[in-house]
């Protein structure tokens, strides 16, 4: 059996077509004629809601996509490093807390996205962990919180998934529930991730620096794992990815399926926020995503359908030469190439500016927790 | 044994304060899931679940698509959560999931009305948020709730509770029956799941892993059945509450 796919939306060329063209509009008329190009869908979402983990979100889009996080610490042994230890124990204690600084380790984090439907092993699963592993990883700080001294670390398991459903699935077996059809999940799975970890909290240690670790066990004494400060702009939070895509020279924030399916190329940008050491909202990374809209099948055009008048050409050659002539006239061809660097400085620009797309993000984020 | 529930005897209250005939908290919805055929979330104390039902639809097999003799076939599955327990554990396929997969799907191809879908599949696909014991007669309540959701028919409620033995030693003849048990006492107690169908005594789920002495079970097993009838009625509630909404 072929491995599972994310679904592919049924729309003809001719749909297509139209809907790039209402989409290339300035403004552009999205897929949801109420939205602009910066809003996102409307979603519910909650914290804490498992008893057992650290930290637990969900996060339900109104088309029914669902994802569950779950935090879960475990208390593991280091492996010792010899990395003359010894001496930096000697000096003075400050050197010790600094010393906690530089300490963590990547593998003390643990991502596992689980789709029904897909295999652990599955290439979106994997890509999409190994995604939102690696800005938790290179916004910092995290790591170095899960030192507890220098023979133990917390590991931190995430568990992101469970439920996406899906209106259609014919797929029965497992597959009950999925639904990465309803559009790509990369962001949704990631500000769950980002609720998730925000509202987790690590039972707060009683022992002394490198004493076997004893935690105080009152729950409500735990602390955060993303301290929180009194000025909330300079506090650490988690990244979020927002998803980005280009069509034409428009640029649509959290496209849905329908619009992924004539997207000319699509952005995830893993965005953190403001810092003491920044004063705006920062890019943690970057990534290119393959549109689905490359599988789109071409429109043919009625020169070169016989049926209504046309010439079928002679070769495969000669029809992609022809097709090439066509490209901008209106006949749906699935879009080809990268995206221009001017767009992705537009895209980055939009993210991070003043009262931007990141810092729009994270602070609502930030009130559901408050609020 | 990891705890002393020899306390039991002293006070007659559980270690979570309960009397030997209470049931846990439990807070159910339906429809929970707006893309799903039907679904439900079950809580029973800490034990938390979501279920999902699609179908009756055509199944994805090219082969046999329905059940035999014309029926509609029932597929079960059971995911576990990684932060379910309280060990961090990921359970694939072990015979235990593979099991209660198994004990759902018979249970329930003799109680929904199968024979008016033919060449169709109905799936149960239920998510195990939180587990604290009672898990298997969690995951019919859900399920249950659930079919019900979705409309498809079915002669009665399929409900269950577990029961429990008291007496941890041999001699002691006056034990109380204790219902629904948590997670902890399951480790420690000799229990049982039992599934009826609604207001009737009619058993059909019956399953015991531990040993107990013979004269016991009758006691185990009465006060299982008082505990479903319970059961029956808070279910109940909750689809007429849902209901109510349409009225």
């Amino acid at each position: 059996m072929a491995p599972p796919q994310l679904q592919h939306v049924n729309l003809s060329p001719a749909e297509l077509s139209f809907l790039r063209s209402t989409l290339c509009q300035d403004p552009p008329i999205r897929f949801d004629h109420t939205k602009g190009p910066k809003d996102f869908r409307s979603m519910r979402a909650e914290y804490d809601v498992l008893p057992g983990a650290n930290g637990s979100a969900r996060i339900a889009l109104e088309d029914g996509t669902e994802a569950l996080v779950g935090v879960k610490a475990e208390v593991e042994k280091s492996q010792w490093r010899p990395s003359g230890d010894a001496q930096l124990r000697d000096a003075d204690a400050d050197a010790n807390d600094k010393d906690a600084k530089a300490k963590g380790q990547n593998s003390w984090m643990e991502m596992s996205v689980e789709i029904p439907g897909f295999r652990d092993d599955d290439a979106l699963p994997v890509f999409l962990a190994s995604m939102l592993t690696e800005s938790l990883l290179a916004s910092g700080g995290l790591k170095d919180r899960l030192y507890i001294n220098s023979r133990f670390h917390w590991k931190l398991y995430i568990d992101v998934g469970g439920s996406f459903l899906v209106h259609i699935s014919m797929l029965t077996v497992q597959i009950l529930l999925l639904s990465p059809p309803l559009s790509y999940p990369l962001a949704l799975l990631s500000m769950t991730t980002h609720l998730a970890l925000l509202t987790s909290r690590l039972p707060a240690l009683k022992s002394d620096k490198d004493e076997d670790p004893l935690f105080d066990d009152d729950w409500d004494a735990a602390v955060f794992l993303y301290p929180k400060s009194k000025a909330n702009a300079s506090e650490d939070k988690p990244p979020v990815i927002v998803l980005a895509m280009a069509v034409g020279p428009n640029i649509i924030f959290d496209p849905c399926m329908e619009e992924l399916a004539v997207a000319d190329a699509v952005l995830a940008i893993a965005c953190a926020n403001a810092t003491a050491s920044s004063s705006r909202a920062r890019i943690v990374s970057v990534r290119t995503i393959d549109p689905p809209s490359h599988l789109t099948p071409p429109g043919v055009p009625n020169s070169m359908n016989s049926a209504t008048g046309g010439t079928v050409p002679a070769s495969s050659a000669e029809a992609l030469t022809q097709r090439e002539l066509f490209a901008n006239s209106g006949v749906w061809t699935p879009p080809r190439g990268g995206m221009k660097r001017g767009l992705i400085s537009q895209v980055v620009k939009m993210v991070v500016e003043e009262g931007g797309v990141a810092e729009e993000v994270i602070s609502a984020l930030h009130a559901i927790e408050l609020g | 044994m990891p705890l002393d529930t020899s306390t039991y005897s002293l006070a007659l209250l559980r270690l979570d304060g309960r009397r030997w005939n209470e049931l846990r908290n439990i807070h159910a919805q339906i429809s929970t899931q707006a893309a799903a055929d039907g679904s439900s979330y079950l809580e029973m104390g800490n034990t938390k679940i979501l279920c999902t039902v699609t179908g009756p639809a055509e199944g994805r097999q090219s082969g046999q698509r329905g059940g035999r003799d014309n029926e509609a076939k029932v597929e079960v599955e059971i995911g576990f959560a990684g932060f379910s327990g309280l060990e961090r554990r990921k359970r694939k396929n072990d015979k235990r999931t593979s099991e209660m997969q198994h004990t759902l799907e018979t249970a329930y191809s003799s109680l929904l009305l199968t024979h008016l879908y033919p060449h169709s599949t109905i799936t149960l696909n239920i998510h195990i948020l939180s587990q604290d014991g009672s898990l298997l007669a969690a995951c019919i309540n859900a399920a249950t709730l659930a079919l019900i959701d979705a409309g498809v028919p079915m002669t009665d409620y399929l409900v269950a509770c577990t029961a429990a033995s008291s007496a941890t030693s041999a001699d002691s003849d006056n034990s109380d029956p204790l219902l629904d048990l948590n997670n902890l006492e399951e480790q420690e107690l000799p229990f049982l799941t039992v599934g009826t169908l609604g207001r009737s005594d009619r058993v059909s789920v019956l399953l015991m892993e531990t040993r107990v002495r013979m004269e016991r079970v009758e006691g185990m097993l009465a006060v299982g059945i008082d505990g479903c009838k319970r059961m029956r009625e808070i279910l109940d509630g909750v689809v007429k509450d849902y209901g109510k909404r349409f009225s």
